[in-house]
């Protein structure tokens, strides 16, 4: 068994396969977007309870600050830049477009992480499990009510396509 | 907030993980991390070596053994137990509490064995595993391995039975007595400012058998001299709240930002109240 202060690792990021070294003590938001620039992550309270640093680790919403860089070894990660494909956006990126659920915009890469991963769990929630859904994430401007609907634009969208 | 400069690991065994807590003495598990990762960017801890214990299969599963007891590996995440089958049975509030721990991300990487293990005050499992009568296997250095059972487990202020180079393994947490239903109740004010556990079998509608836990204190802890008082006593607000009356009684809460220790003394009869009225009438938490 290895021990050491650096690894090498290899992981699944957006659908890239990543190769490379970093040092035991960093952490994975660190890593996402000062070593592999994707700054659609965001570093908000660095305590783990914002929410703005959200990404899908092997398919589950987790917080990349609450975690280290060399635990991505062998994992699938997704960021808010794994979402639009060819300048087109998911419906939850378009229904936060549409219902300005934001106003500005640090916690929306997390928002729409955390949404996307609620939607399909459960194509078609409430409210008020949209609110427990994004419970992990903190918006400071809007006061949740057009992120909600937002939400709930985007489970209508998916369900009727 | 960048950490300081650590080593890692990443065993592929529970043996190779012991081996690797015994190395050095500043050596620590790393489970969900959901604490720990704060506490090293606060540089509270001198750490020299992360033991990453999260792909440990020996530690992940759930098993319900013949005599109705649960067994839950410490590497368990709160979204695992909130989901699992096993658990839809009795008891539920293991679950409920699960599914109620912080927010999805967190669920997603914490453990029930990080949380026993950090042991911070105002953890949500440390209470409910005292009120079921759990048993926490421990695992030690040369194939030693000892029970402990909860009550025992919490020895103070983020502090555990778990010593140096010791690794917990599981969790078994015994089926209720027929009838039994668990209630709790938690006052959320900041993270929590008082929590009661309750245990409580009732005939003819009056409480035959009663566990009482007061959580949020450094050591959670058990309450007999309420419990023997509830034995006995209808179900109805008036007489339960004349038989906690006393749940804050000897018992010392602490002072933080949430909340006053003085405080904290007036509200816990209210919370071991509630928690005993729920499980009184078949489980709930609120």
């Amino acid at each position: 068994m290895d021990r050491s202060d650096t690894f090498d690792i290899e992981f699944t990021l957006n659908g890239e396969t990543v190769v490379a070294t970093v040092p035991a003590r960093r952490l994975l938001i660190h890593f996402l977007r000062d070593d592999l620039d994707l700054t659609g992550p965001k570093i908000g309270c660095d305590t783990g309870h914002c929410g703005a640093c959200t990404v899908l680790y092997d398919g589950r919403t987790i917080k990349s600050c609450m975690m280290l860089a060399v635990q991505a070894d062998g994992a699938t990660i997704e960021t808010v830049e794994a979402l639009a494909s060819d300048g087109e956006m998911t419906p939850v990126q378009e229904a936060f477009h549409e219902h300005h659920a934001l106003q500005c915009g640090y916690c929306t890469a997390g928002m729409v992480m955390s949404a996307t991963y609620l939607l399909e769990k459960n194509p078609s929630p409430t409210p008020d499990e949209i609110r427990e859904g994004l419970r992990g994430n903190l918006c400071r401007c809007t006061g949740y009510v057009n992120i909600v609907e937002a939400v709930a634009a985007a489970a209508g969208k998916e369900t009727s396509e | 907030m960048i950490l300081a400069p650590v080593e890692y690991c990443r065993p592929d065994t529970i043996d190779e993980a012991i081996e690797a807590l015994n190395s050095s003495p500043d050596a620590r598990a790393l489970a969900g991390g959901q604490s720990l990762i704060n506490v090293l960017k606060m540089r509270a801890a001198a750490v020299d070596l992360l033991v990453d214990i999260t792909r440990l299969e020996e530690l992940k599963g759930i098993v319900r053994h013949d005599d109705g007891s649960l067994e839950i590996g410490a590497g368990v995440t709160y979204a695992e137990l909130a989901e699992s089958d096993l658990l839809a049975g009795d008891p539920r509030a293991i679950a409920q509490v699960a599914a109620d721990t912080v927010d999805p991300q967190v669920r997603h990487r914490g453990t029930i064995g990080g949380n026993v293990c950090h042991a911070d005050p105002i953890n949500n499992f440390p209470p409910l595993m005292v009120a079921l009568g759990a048993t926490m296997h421990v695992l030690g250095p040369d194939g030693a391995a000892r029970d402990v059972s909860a009550e025992e487990f919490f020895t103070g202020f983020f502090t555990t039975a778990v010593e140096e180079g010791e690794l917990l393994k599981s969790i078994t947490i015994p089926a209720l007595s027929d009838g039994a239903s668990v209630g709790y109740v938690d006052l959320e004010i900041g993270e929590a400012a008082a929590r009661a556990v309750a245990v409580v079998r009732t005939e003819d509608d009056q409480i035959a058998e009663a566990r009482l836990v007061i959580g949020c204190l450094p050591i959670p802890t058990r309450r007999p001299e309420v419990e023997q008082a509830l034995v006995g006593t209808p179900v109805t607000e008036e007489a339960v709240a004349e038989a906690t009356a006393g749940a804050a009684e000897g018992v010392e809460p602490l002072s933080d930002a949430d909340a006053t220790a003085e405080y904290r003394k007036a509200v816990i009869p209210v919370v071991a109240k509630r928690a005993v009225l729920a499980a009184a009438k078949g489980g709930h938490r609120g």
